[in-house]
């Protein structure tokens, strides 16, 4: 076999205080709209986003309401808490008696919900979230998380700790505050990330309710503080194979110390992680919300386990990843 | 792949975290919990808003070949959520929406709404694209971006769905009709 050659380009680690944003933001993952040569990442343009829960619970779901509102909300803060986030990233939450998302689809996060979903007992499907944007300029204008209040025999959710247990003894329980977390992510108009250590990682650990640095290279790129709380720079360069660029390759940054710049000003639960993103169709790529530190950069084939199918990135650019390659570091 | 491969053993404990969430559902039970199972050709295929404004349809038309289950009319309308109406999407994990032509075996209910649509069970799950080559005839119901838990094994991977023969997909159906 021909053996082929990878290139990542010398990457331009620009430490400069402050976000810089020479292109529309692409790591972590934002979702994007793909417009000829623009690119419009999703996110809210209104302020603040407020949902809605209704607090009443299913079967499937094994605490108390007062204590499933607790952590929706703190679900919410994680994200609105973020290090250089704010203030175009503001959420209030307001309990809601609506049932019906065909009528009050917007924002609304529910357990019982069902009405228009079509959600039917013992056909499987766990839970759906459903977001509405505008595909001209990733303006997201609603979101619904919607849990089905009957699916199949298997899970239920809690606030896991070793002692949890379900209702229904065969059910195997799921930390609430973890899934919520995940698909506020999707809320706020993030993909899934390629980091494992990242919340927006699609596969996690039992709990994992403290962001990594990605996701706050995440957050922060599409909702920025004006005066950052540490200051960031931008990892730019780009991944050719043969002299051709490569599409969809991930490339990430990692630290090749143990400094923890976000714990250093007060941000004690962010967890240190590499922060990565995917290369454009011509094998460019910016890596913004970096903390100034030394990194290896590396590009890695995105084959296993998260794959191309995890990801929006393919089918906004209509293109599909290059997984030819190996993985190299720089 | 390092950085994965480092993590990779914390996959057999792991949770999915999808938009969407599955837990996978076998053709006899897909066939139980719907009132009808078809096989058809997707005629023509149109997304529009409810009534209320609050929430994006796509509908297709499907010319009905064969009914496995219930009774076939002509065609039917079958209604998933999400879709596009002119710059505003509706997105929403694991429904595979048809393009005019495609042939599928559809397991499908009555819309709760009562509209005259039929929705397809387990969403993606009871949507088995229909594939003729010079090998045979095969369906399949996998979906990308969609996870499935499977409670037995502890573990979660991507929704793949299932692959088979269109006879075998065909014999289980009617096998659990029989039952």
């Amino acid at each position: 076999m021909k053996r082929k050659l990878l290139v990542i380009s010398t990457p331009l680690l620009v430490l400069m205080l402050g976000l810089v944003a020479v292109r529309p933001a692409q790591s972590f993952l934002p979702a994007v709209e793909v417009s000829g040569n623009t690119v419009n990442p999703d996110h809210w343009a209104t302020t603040p986003v407020t949902w809605r829960l209704n607090p009443t619970l299913s079967a499937k779901v094994n605490m108390s309401q007062a204590n499933a509102r607790a952590v929706i909300q703190d679900s919410f803060f994680t994200w609105d808490g973020a290090p250089n986030t704010g203030p175009s990233l503001d959420v209030q939450g307001l309990d809601s008696s609506d049932t019906d998302p065909t009528t009050t689809l917007v924002n609304l996060i529910c357990f019982v919900c069902s009405n228009g979903l079509n959600f039917s007992s013992g056909e499987g499907v766990l839970a759906v979230a459903v977001t509405t944007v505008d595909t001209s300029t990733g303006v997201i204008s609603q979101g619904g998380i919607f849990f089905n209040p009957t699916p199949t025999s298997g899970v239920c959710f809690v606030i896991l700790t070793s002692s949890s247990t379900c209702p229904v003894g065969s059910d195997l329980p799921q930390d609430l505050q973890t899934v919520a977390t995940h698909e506020i992510g999707h809320f706020f108009g993030l993909d899934h990330s390629s980091v494992v250590r990242a919340v927006m990682f699609p596969f996690a650990p039992s709990i994992q309710t403290d962001l990594s640095f990605d996701d706050v290279a995440g957050i922060s790129s599409l909702y920025p503080k004006p005066a950052q709380d540490v200051p960031t720079g931008t990892i730019q360069g780009t991944v050719k194979l043969n002299n051709t660029g490569v599409f969809g390759a991930h490339v990430f940054a990692d630290s090749t110390t143990a400094a923890n710049p976000y714990f250093a000003v007060g941000f004690v639960s962010i967890r240190k992680s590499p922060i990565g993103t995917l290369t454009l169709p011509d094998g460019t790529y910016s890596i913004t919300g970096v903390p100034l530190d030394s990194y290896i950069v590396s590009a890695e084939p995105l084959n296993d386990p998260m794959r191309s199918a995890n990801v929006g990135w393919a089918g906004s650019f209509g293109k599909t990843i290059d997984t030819g390659f190996t993985t190299r570091s720089h | 792949m390092k950085n994965f491969l480092t993590f990779f053993w914390a996959l057999a404990l792991t949770a999915s975290l999808s938009a969407t969430t599955l837990i996978s559902v076998p053709v006899e039970r897909l066939t139980q919990v719907s009132t009808h199972v078809l096989e058809g050709r997707s005629q023509s295929t149109w997304s529009a808003w409810n009534q209320q404004h609050s929430m994006i349809y796509t509908y297709t038309r499907f010319a009905v070949g064969n009914a496995l289950k219930g009774q076939a009319p002509a065609t039917v309308i079958v209604k998933q959520l999400g879709g596009t109406v002119g710059h505003t999407q509706q997105r929403v994990a694991g429904v595979r929406y048809w393009r005019p032509g495609e042939e599928a075996v559809l397991f499908l209910r009555p819309a709760e709404e009562r509209d005259g649509t039929m929705v397809v069970t387990g969403m993606v799950q009871g949507n088995f694209l229909v594939s003729r080559s010079a090998g045979g005839v095969t369906v399949t119901n996998g979906s990308p971006g969609t996870m499935a838990y499977n409670p037995a094994q502890h573990q979660v991977t991507e929704f793949h769905g299932s692959q088979m023969t269109l006879a075998e997909l065909e014999a289980r159906v009617q096998k659990a009709v029989r039952q």
